[in-house]
């Protein structure tokens, strides 16, 4: 490249940087910066109020996304297992479906599906299974959460670990099966294993997900009890005008997500 | 024989159980958008009909659409143009800071949205972008960005170097080189690549939730209104909409579409 066109690919990258710069990367420095500060002066008082009013609510968070984690991957191994294993290409192509729901559209589909007087309870009612009359009340609770986040989450985990478990070689297959190794062993002994780095960025990745999880939970939400810690933010900032608070529940998810931040990174240096 | 017997039960167990699990809150949204009567706790709707879908032609519902449809088409395009010399200089190991900058485009998918976007409104605020649809662009444009330029790394990386190399070898410049060889053979990427991106605009919640927030309603913001207001059939047909394009892609290019690009709409 000569000089001139160096000049000019280097200036043409500045329009990209610079819309990541003004609405990524100065509001993130500012929600840090402004969680420090109360009435223009440092304080860790924001930080106290987060203790005091939403402890309980860091709690439940970490639980519905472990609940979320251990559900989706508990799930998603043994389907990505068995379809690295054998052929099974209607199910295959189900499982990516919520690839292309939305979020929203997830939310407000499980909660028609899932709420008390939901479809779920209806089919469950025509099917003889629940009295007629009943309601089911798993829509409104953690349960009701942990199902709509795997339900979303569990196509792009299963997309990500057939990738990495069709990497692996048949030859440690056959060798597994010389041994006499049946279809759950392989995937245990075998095919975990020799992709446990994917295994992992895609347990942090869906980990951090959940647990910045905004839309599900609003459109899932109910009045009172425990709730995530992205709709106490919103709900902060929003209707309380509390920018600082809401920047301290913010710093707390970004320590919540250093996890994913840490292995993007390693994924952009190596 | 009991062998594959039990194999085959295995298997009607769980397919069964997946195609329950996934059309079933799918299924839900259908009967809903169709339901014209329905009083609990019948199991299914006393009235079918098309009322409701008819609604979403005219009015509030149509101008959310087409004006989503606008936001979707400017950010495609700006991002499109943006994101190009990034990725082909990123894809040559060319991009001056390369390390640095490739970080700030993946930094995005890394933290938590609400509380960034939260701290962008208050900084939109002070811009006068807040409530405008410049001011939503923007913010779409960061996630457009992102796919933007990480789709079109791989695609220029595809390309392979070789046919650049007799080009500047028979003497054409660097930028002749890239517009008459690598951006024609990159096509097909920048094509996923503008999808990709469209669908991501389109669908976007969070900060259009934000940054929009009173002036500027785009679809996934209608619908959530209308479900929240118990207007279930009107968030129901909505949100059909809302995964149709997804959905039909799917259908279409399911053989076409590379699992590093699919990977990305996981995210949506």
């Amino acid at each position: 490249m000569s000089r001139w066109e160096r000049w000019a690919w280097g200036l043409a990258t500045v329009p990209a940087v610079g819309v990541l710069v003004a609405a990524f990367g100065l509001p993130l420095l500012q929600s840090v910066g402004a969680s420090f500060v109360r009435e223009g002066r440092f304080t860790w008082e924001n930080y106290a109020i987060v203790y005091r009013l939403y402890r309980q609510d860091v709690l439940y968070t970490l639980g519905v996304a472990a609940g979320g984690v251990a559900l989706t991957f508990g799930c998603g191994i043994p389907l990505a297992g068995y379809l690295r294993l054998r052929a099974w290409p209607w199910v295959e192509f189900l499982l990516k479906v919520p690839l292309f729901v939305p979020f929203v559209v997830t939310g407000h589909a499980m909660r028609v599906f899932l709420q008390p007087s939901g479809t779920l309870a209806a089919m469950l009612t025509a099917a003889g299974i629940l009295p007629p009359g009943a309601r089911l009340g798993i829509g409104e609770g953690w349960l009701g959460l942990v199902l709509a986040l795997t339900w979303k989450h569990l196509a792009l985990v299963v997309l990500l670990l057939v990738g990495a478990f069709r990497g692996v070689d048949d030859s440690y297959l056959e060798a597994a099966q010389g041994f006499g190794a049946g279809t759950f062993r392989q995937i245990w002994a075998v095919l975990v294993p020799m992709s446990a780095t994917s295994v992992a960025l895609a347990l942090v990745l869906t980990l951090t997900s959940m647990l910045a999880s905004f839309s599900i939970p609003l459109l899932m939400s109910r009045g009172s009890g425990p709730q995530m810690l992205m709709i106490d933010l919103y709900y902060r900032f929003g209707q309380h005008g509390d920018f600082e608070v809401a920047s301290a529940l913010g710093v707390v998810s970004y320590v919540m997500a250093s996890g994913a931040v840490y292995a993007y990174l390693r994924s952009v240096t190596r | 024989m009991t062998r594959s017997l039990l194999g085959l039960a295995f298997r009607a167990t769980v397919g069964t159980l997946v195609l329950v699990a996934i059309l079933g809150p799918l299924t839900s949204l259908l009967i809903w958008s169709l339901a014209e009567r329905w009083h609990w706790p019948a199991p299914f709707p006393q009235q079918l009909g098309l009322k409701y879908w008819l609604r979403m032609l005219q009015g509030d519902p149509l101008r959310a659409l087409t004006r989503g449809v606008g936001i979707a088409s400017v950010t495609t395009v700006l991002a499109l143009l943006m994101s190009v010399p990034v990725s082909y200089l990123a894809a040559r190991r060319r991009l001056p800071a390369g390390p640095l900058v490739l970080a700030l485009f993946v930094l995005p998918q890394a933290f938590p949205q609400l509380p960034v976007f939260a701290s962008a409104t208050v900084l939109f605020y002070r811009w006068n972008l807040a409530g405008t649809i410049p001011g939503v662009v923007l913010i779409h444009l960061v996630g457009g960005l992102v796919y933007a330029v990480w789709t079109l790394t791989a695609a220029f990386r595809a390309v392979g170097p070789e046919l650049e190399e007799a080009a500047v070898n028979l003497g054409a410049s660097a930028t002749r080189t890239f517009f008459r060889i690598a951006l024609p053979l990159a096509l097909p990427g920048v094509a996923a690549s503008a999808i990709l991106v469209f669908l991501h605009s389109l669908d976007e919640f969070n900060g259009t939730l934000l940054v929009g927030a009173p002036y500027v309603t785009t679809l996934p913001v209608y619908m959530y209104t209308a479900s929240l207001g118990y207007e279930l059939q009107i968030a129901s047909v909505t949100a059909l909409i809302l995964m149709a394009p997804g959905v039909v892609l799917l259908l279409l290019l399911e053989r076409f579409l590379r699992a590093e690009y699919l990977a990305f709409f996981g995210h949506l």
